[in-house]
Formats: C-alpha cells, sequence, structure tokens
C-alpha cells in the first residue's frame, strides 16, 4: 500500500509518502512562504529523491479540515489535480485527528488546539494509548468550553497545535488537571501522521474512507457568523 | 465595543487632499490593521484607496474589486487587501473569500462598505466614514476616523 499525503491546513506546507508501514519520505516546511507556492515544488523534490512512480501510489491522503480557508483550499486544489491527473482517488483525514495522530503511546488525553481565531479554537479529545479513539469528535468552540470537559474528564492531558501559544496563559489560568505542551517536533500538523492514519482508515473501512477526486471538498466547520456574533452586532453610526 | 475609540475629522475641500490624507494614513499604517472605509456612492471611497495604496507604495492601477470582492497587492512595503463588499447579503459569504486569513494576517485591510459585514469586522477595526455637506460645496468632504486607543 503507497500512500501520499499532503499539508497545507494550517501554517505547516509538507508532503510524505508511507510505503507498506515505511516512512520513505517526509518533508515538512513551517515558514511564511506561501503553500500555494511551495507545496508542489516540494512534492517534486520528494518524488525526486525517492524515485517514486506517482502511477503507483493507492490514493492521496491530506487533512480536509478544519484550518485556514487558503491552506485548505491549497490542500484541496492539489490533491484534486493530482488525483484527477492520476485517476487516484483521495482519503481525507480530519485535521484535528491527524494532530493527534502524533502523539502515541500515551494514557493521557490529547487535546490538539488549532487558533479558530476570534477566541474560538478547532479541538478534540482523543486517546491514543494503542489506537486512536475520538472522545470528543472535532469542533470549533471557546477555548473555555473545551477546559471546561477536560477538567471534568479529570485526567492529565497533553495539548498541541498552533492555538497553544494563544492559549498558553488562559490554560495556565483555567486548567485543573496536569498538563504537557507537546515539543516542537510534535505539536504541528504532520503529513506521516496524515499518511499513518489515512492507512488505518483505509483498514477499518476499506473503499468507504475513500472519495473521488472530482467529489472531495474541504470541511471549514465554521458556525455560521450569524450564530457566534449574535449579541455583538455594531453600528458605527453611534460613535460617527 | 469596549475599547476606548479616539474620533478624528478631517475635511477636505477637493479628492487630492482626500488622496493626501490616506496617503499620510498609509505611511503610517501597521502590519494588521484593518480599515472599514464607509461613504455613499460618490463620495470618494475609490479616491482614497488609490492615495491610500500610493502611501504603501503600489503603483499598479487600483479600482473598486466590485466583483471579484478582494484584490491582493504585494508589492508595496506591506501587503495591501483590498477588499469591496458591496456586492455582500450575509457576513457568511465572506467565508468564501477567506476573510479571516487577511484580516488576522499581516498586511493592511481596506474593506469599502464595510457597513455591511460590520458583525464580523474585527475590534480593533479602523473606521473611516467619508460623507458630503452639499451646502459646503460640492467637493467638501468630511472624513471621521475612529481608531481604538
Amino acid at each position: 500500500m503507497r500512500i501520499l499525503a499532503i499539508e497545507a491546513s494550517g501554517p505547516v506546507a509538507g508532503c510524505a509518502l508511507l510505503e507498506d508501514g515505511t516512512l520513505t519520505a517526509e518533508y515538512s516546511v513551517q515558514y511564511k512562504k506561501k503553500h500555494s507556492q511551495s507545496l508542489v515544488p516540494m512534492l517534486d523534490e520528494m518524488k525526486g529523491m525517492v524515485d517514486l512512480d506517482l502511477s503507483g501510489i493507492d490514493f492521496i491522503a491530506v487533512t480536509s479540515g478544519p484550518g485556514s480557508f487558503t491552506g485548505l483550499r491549497i490542500g484541496a486544489a492539489t490533491v484534486k489535480g493530482l488525483g484527477l491527473a492520476l485517476d487516484k482517488p483521495v482519503l481525507p483525514v480530519p485535521t484535528v485527528d491527524s494532530l493527534a495522530c502524533n502523539l502515541f503511546g500515551t494514557d493521557r488525553l490529547i487535546c490538539p488546539l488549532m487558533d479558530a481565531r476570534r477566541q474560538q479554537v478547532y479541538t478534540g479529545i482523543y486517546e491514543n494509548r494503542e489506537e486512536l479513539k475520538v472522545l470528543r469528535p472535532q469542533c470549533v468552540v471557546a477555548l473555555s468550553e473545551i477546559v471546561e470537559e477536560l477538567n471534568k474528564l479529570g485526567r492529565e492531558v497533553v495539548f498541541l497545535g498552533d492555538g497553544v501559544p494563544v492559549s498558553e496563559k488562559a490554560l495556565a489560568e483555567t486548567m485543573q488537571v496536569p498538563y504537557l505542551l507537546a515539543p516542537a517536533h510534535l505539536n504541528r500538523q504532520r503529513a506521516a501522521s496524515t499518511a499513518v492514519r489515512a492507512a488505518q482508515l483505509f483498514e477499518e473501512k476499506g473503499e468507504a474512507a475513500l472519495v473521488s477526486a472530482d467529489d472531495f471538498r474541504p470541511e471549514y466547520l465554521r458556525v455560521p457568523q450569524a450564530e457566534r456574533e449574535r449579541g455583538d452586532k455594531r453600528n458605527y453610526k453611534v460613535f460617527v | 465595543m469596549s475599547t476606548n475609540m479616539k474620533k478624528t475629522i478631517v475635511e477636505t475641500s477637493c479628492m487630492e487632499d482626500t488622496a493626501k490624507y490616506a496617503y499620510e494614513m498609509a505611511v503610517n499604517a501597521e502590519p494588521g490593521q484593518v480599515y472599514a472605509l464607509i461613504g455613499d456612492l460618490g463620495v470618494g471611497k475609490t479616491v482614497f484607496t488609490k492615495g491610500f495604496a500610493e502611501g504603501l507604495g503600489i503603483e499598479e492601477p487600483v479600482s473598486s474589486p466590485t466583483f471579484t470582492i478582494l484584490q491582493i497587492y504585494e508589492e508595496g512595503r506591506l501587503p495591501l487587501y483590498h477588499f469591496d463588499v458591496y456586492r455582500i447579503e450575509e457576513p457568511e459569504e465572506m467565508e468564501e473569500v477567506g476573510f479571516d486569513d487577511y484580516i488576522y494576517g499581516e498586511g493592511v485591510c481596506l474593506i469599502e462598505w464595510a457597513n455591511r459585514i460590520e458583525e464580523i469586522l474585527p475590534e480593533e477595526t479602523i473606521y473611516v466614514v467619508i460623507e458630503k455637506d452639499l451646502e459646503k460645496g460640492m467637493d467638501y468632504r468630511k472624513i471621521t476616523v475612529v481608531k481604538p486607543e
């Protein structure tokens, strides 16, 4: 089984190749250059490095959302383009699930935090002792809501994701259970984790985990603005 | 709104003065700022925007992206994300444009007709409201700038 994975949902641009349980290659860059400029050249370099014949891959895995709108669309455009050209399907992996897969073999709860702006985070609650268990599926909520739930669960937690830096202070003030912050090599999206998760999903669900390149769409997971901002309606005329 | 707002009123008597004021504003603009440009048709929002773009060192021609919603200019001192949301009916439509990526980014956003999407403007939005006063002449404009402290 050969899986090509693409990462563009957040601050990291990346790609990975997983072949029968071996991570043949992973290329990961977290730098200001736009994913639209870096992703395909990175893929090309990786391909050259391992003499990859793209027609030999089984499917293309990608973090399908949530994430940054432009990032998700760049990832989607890339995998749709590849999929259509190679006639290969896409295996969408929920972004927060992929993040959770960065950690393994721990009894602690795994709680990814992605910055969703507007005082919200994309998050979820997972276990990954031997296999990934989704305790709370990915969602977009205020940080306080996920903290409350974690405090109720009463177990130690590891946090990871680009939402950690903006949340650090609030976590220190409101978390009542012990927690850790994952280190640099584990705290952002990784195409390798997406590839591994995709392999697990394919093993579990088979073809049901796949979608045609044509049909694949990102999932933004945004609560409609009107609901979020209700009660906060401003009118500039008030102060002009 | 919880923050303190500072109000400045500027009166201009011709388009060049409006453009010049916008130019100065852009010279002092900082990454991440969002300017809400509000005023009726013909009041000078585009004149203002052109002056603003020049102040950032953008030499490309600038016109209102009424149909494309967003136009991006990257060759200036800071990236300029120029929005025209006249055609937007619901703030939710702005998600498709990737609105959050720009307003929380490191460039400067200038949003014409921002009053149409007020609910989703960030707290720190700087309001620039341009009004005519025909009693003071056809070319007179009153520019009210409201900036959070």
